[in-house]
């Protein structure tokens, strides 16, 4: 083939090939939006599910933050509280405060007579009523002997059927209340003797078996009590870790080794750290069982490679440059890690920290395992002490039958997604602020 | 004394022996600086440290020691009655003790009224004893140390030794607790395998591990087959998968190929809050909302679905799932070189021919590295499974029945009151054992492919 | 250049008014480029290049670093659309059709104008699968003896053919440097391009691989329409039929090689010729 005839050829390859190039165009550009359309719609699909689940929170807590209340003109008679013409503390503890409220109560109603549905009439306030009722007094010992209104908190069938959660029209023995019970709601309704207040109790109150008492403060302490252990040793030891791999450690088998290590611990189940917590620490160092001591050490473990690896990679971003500037003026190598590499990369320590706690503030899994499942009524005072944190809180009242408990357990969901959308934010705050490109 | 209170006073102590330091090294001197070895407050850390590590770890092993010693001598002057119990009467009876000394339970029993007396003074003893001693070591500790200053004693270079062993002695944690699991889980679940043979665990197909609790039968006539778990884990984990993978990779290829700057900041934050939710949530979501969805859904197409089917729990699973693919594919997508790239447009291929044919070919090590990381933690995902997922161990493939998964067994045999010895609670330590394992494989095996991908392009 | 005198004159308006020295026009005219301008955001990358490419010749592009040779090379196949923040104005036309009209599909724009890049880029595939990802996309052929063909065609004129017949399913990026840079030209003639672009295909190559890539576009040059953009003058003087200097986003100078490297009309490029910067 000599050189003009192999230019023909390979013009008329070039015409042949444009001319196929442009007839399988319109099929092409087809499926390059049907690709496209496929990537945003996963996008869409994923951003959904992050919608329906937030919606869904918060449909079903909202009603949680208001609690039904019933209005008694309550006499704290002598002839009741004081039988015996002693009112001291230990009386007053003992006194017989729930004879005051259904004596108040029966009062609205003279037509109720009968035994059994005085006591249904009872059933309608909280088994919690009477505590208001001796708190108001502790608070006001001179109420002795005068009548007072005090709203107490009522049950919460009464409270799901003031918020609509209970179809009154459904067959009698179909729903919690009786049609008598129907009758008086309305009359104290039409009293003004039926309102919903704002709920201070889930703010303030332990965990309790009837949800109209049941709060998260118990489980918010517990919490606190647990970050406060684990953050005081993940972050030192966490931090020092950091700086020895990266500043000090020589390049060798035994570092690589504790590389690979903390990488691979980043991705342990967060179960089985549980499981070393429950033989280590309870088992073998018996330290008490429920205890946020123990809770803090198990999430110490468990946050400690998270905030490893960004201290390092917070260390890594120093430049050399730093270093040699204050090696060259002859501080030792701790004081220059000390003095210059460490305070700027601080911000990049912290940022990591504040995310592994956040991680631990929402972790159960291995918290059920030792023991951080018991029903705590009080609040926790110490570290030492039983309690729950939130996330198992939430776990134990997702469990519990009562209508009333789902609306708290979105409530809670809701007041720890606040407290992580906190962290992580000051997290995102700090990483903005001190961000600093070489 | 409180021991809280006890820190405190050790604290005050090492803060007295610093400027203790600080001070005499600078009167040897004469307040001439410079003709110190090392700056003055080098010699104060240098006598605090003294005066605070000897005293610290004092404390730290009496208190360790102080509970099993005295609970010792309390049951040595237990009546004969009492301690010639069964050993597992005798943990109860030592719990009861505590309970009382505690003050959490009201009331005690009067043949331990005596036994509880005795423990506090024990204990109130002992507090004494340690806050003597402590102080006696630290006062020791830091009069000796200030004895040994003098004016060209390298004080520097000790503190820096000691702070650097304490580096090292921080480092060794993450490996302490590899081999803290490791021994925890394996002691445990060798004792398991003592009265369960290995072979019927791994391979048996009957799993009920409540009977064996019963005190009138003894472990082997309970089952503890736990194929009907581990098939009910990779059931769930697949579900997840299947969810997760292709939203994941395909919204990682869109941010990462296709999406504005302005839409990609705004729309990746947001995905990986998905991420960043506890599992609690998602097991609540699961369990209030989806399954009965679900069970809706199967009810209008005439399917019988169990509340506690797998599908629903998979499929939330999956949910969670997705930012772990989706951030992870992402990187590796943006790490695949822009030169290929244009090698493929040049060739006149659309993008989405680069992407399919050029781009997720090269970075697929990497994206497969991804998947298997996002698999381990399907697989050890605790939370979504306790709430949602049922309790009896089905062997069965069909998505729309209730199984049981491995973690979900751990929790329901751990949680609540337990002996420690009885089959039921080794059991748990065993499924951890294989649970650790088959994560470790994974995760090791993904960290070597994204290693092995990372090099060929640095 | 039938009066000197008059191009004489020619060059020093040129020079005076800031427009381009030398014949910016070229016989058998295949891409022709008018009022070019590009902007990188906010940076203003390429001043108002004018300049044609004719048919069966090689041009090279030459310049100091950051001069904007690359980013004009960029326009001809409209690879600069994959640039975040890149707009281009003014025409360039190929074969008549202006490539920047909103109705075209860049697609068979780059299959008819093939580029070759600075770094061999082979993807991370077999050597066969390199050369045949082209038919392959563009549905050029029917069966696997003609994508055969094709592949052992396009290494053959790639001068490569020889040594990668025994290994033709290794990894490309197994190859060595030189290698790897004619597997991506013939990656690129195997989709028939009718122009083809260099972008320094040879700053990452040994002396010997760079003969033999200079070897080969003197070889290419009896088919092809090929844009070179070098840093080597030498290289420039070697292959190319025409010469065009670029400093500081401007066209200065375009001419026959021969001219510009023994009689350059504007300062600028004589100072860059004899090395005085660059």
């Amino acid at each position: 083939m000599n050189k003009s005839k192999e230019d023909t050829y390979i013009r008329s390859e070039g015409a042949r090939t444009h001319a196929i190039v442009r007839a399988g165009l319109a099929k092409r550009r087809a499926a390059e939006m049907r690709f496209r359309l496929y990537g945003l719609i996963s996008i869409v699909v994923g951003l959904s599910f992050l919608v329906i689940l937030f919606g869904n929170i918060f449909s079903h807590a909202w009603p949680a933050f208001q609690q039904t209340y019933v209005a008694l003109d309550v006499k704290f008679d002598e002839a009741v509280l004081v039988p015996d013409a002693r009112f001291d503390a230990g009386t007053q503890a003992s006194a017989d405060y729930p004879a005051l409220l259904k004596r108040s109560l029966y009062a609205l109603f003279p037509e109720v007579t009968d035994r059994q549905e005085k006591r249904s009439l009872y059933g309608l306030l909280s088994s919690g009523a009477a505590h208001e009722v001796q708190k108001r007094l502790q608070e006001k010992p001179d109420l002795l002997g005068k009548t007072e209104r005090i709203w107490v908190p009522a049950d919460d069938d009464v409270d799901m059927f003031t918020k609509g959660a209970m179809d009154r029209n459904a067959e009698e023995g179909d729903r919690r209340l009786a049609d008598s019970q129907l009758a008086w709601l309305d009359k104290l309704r039409a009293d003004g003797r039926l309102e919903k207040h704002f709920n201070m109790t889930f703010f303030t109150a332990g965990d309790s078996r009837e949800p109209e008492l049941a709060g998260v403060w118990g489980a918010v302490m517990g919490s606190f009590f647990t970050l406060l252990v684990t953050m005081t040793l993940s972050l030192p030891l966490g931090i020092a870790t950091a700086v020895y791999l990266e500043e000090f450690a020589p390049r060798n088998r035994w570092t690589d080794i504790i590389e690979v290590n903390i990488n691979n611990l980043a991705a342990v189940p967060s179960i089985v750290f549980g499981l070393l917590g429950l033989s280590v620490f309870i088992n073998f160092f018996g330290l008490p069982r429920s205890s946020p001591m123990v809770g803090g050490l198990v999430l110490t473990l468990m946050t400690l490679p998270v905030i490893i690896i960004a201290s390092r990679s917070a260390l890594k971003s120093v430049p050399p440059s730093i270093r040699e500037a204050a090696l060259g003026v002859g501080a030792s190598q701790m004081q220059t890690v000390f003095h210059h590499v460490l305070p700027l990369a601080m911000p990049g320590m912290l940022t990591g920290a504040i995310i592994g706690m956040a991680r631990a503030l929402g972790e159960s899994a291995p918290l059920l395992m030792i023991g951080m499942v018991a029903f705590i009524v009080d609040i926790p005072g110490s570290m030492a002490e039983p309690s729950t944190v939130l996330p198992v809180q939430i776990y134990l009242w997702a469990d519990s039958s009562e209508r009333g408990f789902v609306e708290r357990t979105s409530a809670a969901i809701l007041v720890l997604m606040a407290f992580l959308i906190l962290m992580n934010g000051l997290a995102v705050y700090l990483r903005k602020r001190f961000e600093r490109r070489w | 004394m409180q021991k809280s209170t006890l820190i405190m006073l050790l604290l005050l102590f090492s803060t007295a022996a610093y400027y203790l330091g600080r001070t005499r090294s600078l009167r040897l001197v004469g307040g001439q600086i410079r003709n110190l070895h090392s700056l003055p407050a080098y010699y104060g850390y240098y006598v605090a440290l003294w005066c605070g590590i000897p005293t610290l770890i004092l404390f730290f092993l009496w208190t360790a020691l102080e509970i099993p010693v005295v609970t010792q001598l309390v049951m040595a002057d237990l009546p004969e009655e009492l301690r010639s119990l069964p050993a597992d009467r005798h943990s109860l009876l030592i719990n009861d003790i505590k309970n009382a000394v505690s003050g959490h339970v009201a009331e005690t029993k009067p043949e331990l009224q005596a036994a509880v007396q005795h423990f506090i003074r024990l204990n109130s003893l002992g507090n004494w004893l340690l806050t003597g001693l402590a102080s006696c070591v630290a006062l020791g500790a830091a009069v000796f140390a200030r004895s040994r200053i003098h004016k060209d004693q390298r004080a520097r270079n000790e503190v820096e030794k000691i702070i650097r062993i304490f580096l090292v002695g921080s480092s060794l944690v993450a490996i302490l607790t590899t081999v803290g699991i490791v021994l925890s889980v394996l002691f445990e679940s060798i004792r398991f395998f003592e009265l369960v043979p290995i072979t019927q665990f791994l391979f048996g197909l009957e799993w009920s591990p409540q009977i064996a609790i019963r005190a009138d039968q003894v472990a082997s006539s309970g089952a503890f087959g736990a194929v009907p778990l581990f098939a009910g884990t990779l059931l769930i984990s697949v579900i997840a998968m299947i969810v997760a993978v292709p939203i994941g990779l395909l919204s990682a290829i869109y941010l990462a190929e296709y999406a504005s700057p302005r839409f990609r900041a705004v729309t990746k934050p947001l995905l990986e809050i998905l991420a960043g939710i506890p599992t609690v949530v998602y097991g609540f979501f699961a369990a209030l909302t989806v399954a009965p969805f679900i069970r809706g859904l199967g009810a209008d197409f005439g399917l019988d679905v169990s509340s506690e089917s797998a599908l629903a729990a998979g499929l939330v699973m999956g949910i969670m799932i997705i930012p772990f693919v989706s951030s992870l594919s992402d990187d590796f997508i943006n790490a695949v070189p822009q030169s290929l790239r244009d090698g493929a447009y040049a060739l006149g291929a659309t993008q989405s021919e680069t992407i399919r044919k050029v781009v997720i070919p090269a970075a697929l090590p990497g994206i497969v590295g991804g998947i298997l990381l996002a698999a381990s933690r399907a697989i050890g995902e605790t939370m979504i499974v306790v709430m949602a997922a049922g309790l009896s161990a089905n062997l069965t493939a069909n998505p729309l029945e209730a199984v049981t998964t491995v973690t979900t067994q751990i929790v329901t045999l751990l949680v609540g009151d337990q002996e420690f010895d009885s089959p039921k609670t080794l059991a748990a330590f065993a499924l951890g054992l294989v649970l650790f394992l088959v994560t470790l494989a994974l995760n090791i095996l993904a960290l070597h492919i994204v290693r092995k991908y990372r090099e060929q392009y640095e | 250049m039938k009066n000197p005198e008059k191009t004489e004159t020619k060059a020093s308006f040129a020079r005076e008014h800031d427009m381009t020295v030398g014949e910016i026009g070229a016989a058998n005219l295949r891409i022709q480029c008018r009022g070019i301008n590009v902007y990188y955001g906010e940076k203003h990358a390429i001043h108002n290049v004018s300049l044609d490419i004719g048919r069966n010749e090689v041009i090279a592009l030459i310049g100091p670093s950051g001069c904007g040779k690359s980013t004009f090379l960029r326009c001809l196949n409209r690879m600069n659309d994959t640039i975040v923040g890149c707009r281009v104005s003014g025409e360039i036309t190929l074969d008549g059709q202006n490539i920047y009209d909103s109705n075209l599909d860049v697609v068979p724009l780059r299959a008819q104008v093939g580029m070759v890049f600075q770094k061999p880029n082979p993807f991370p595939k077999s050597i066969f699968e390199n050369v045949a990802y082209g038919p392959r996309i563009h549905g050029l052929v029917a069966s696997k003896a003609e994508l055969e063909e094709i592949v052992e065609g396009s290494l053959r004129r790639a001068g490569l053919w020889d040594e990668v017949k025994d290994y033709l399913l290794h990894p490309g990026t197994g190859l060595s440097g030189g290698q790897q840079q004619r597997l991506c030209i013939a990656r690129t003639i195997a989709v028939n391009p009718e122009v083809i672009l260099m972008d320094e295909p040879c700053s990452a190559l040994d002396p010997i691989a760079t003969a033999k890539i200079e070897q080969l576009i003197d070889e290419l040059r009896n088919h092809y329409t090929i844009a070179i953009v070098t840093h080597s003058m030498q290289q420039a003087a070697r292959v190319s039929q025409r010469t065009a200097y670029f400093h500081l986003g401007k066209l200065i100078e375009v001419g026959d090689t021969a001219q510009i490297f023994t009689n350059p009309k504007h300062q600028l490029t004589e100072d860059y010729i004899t090395g005085r910067f660059g």
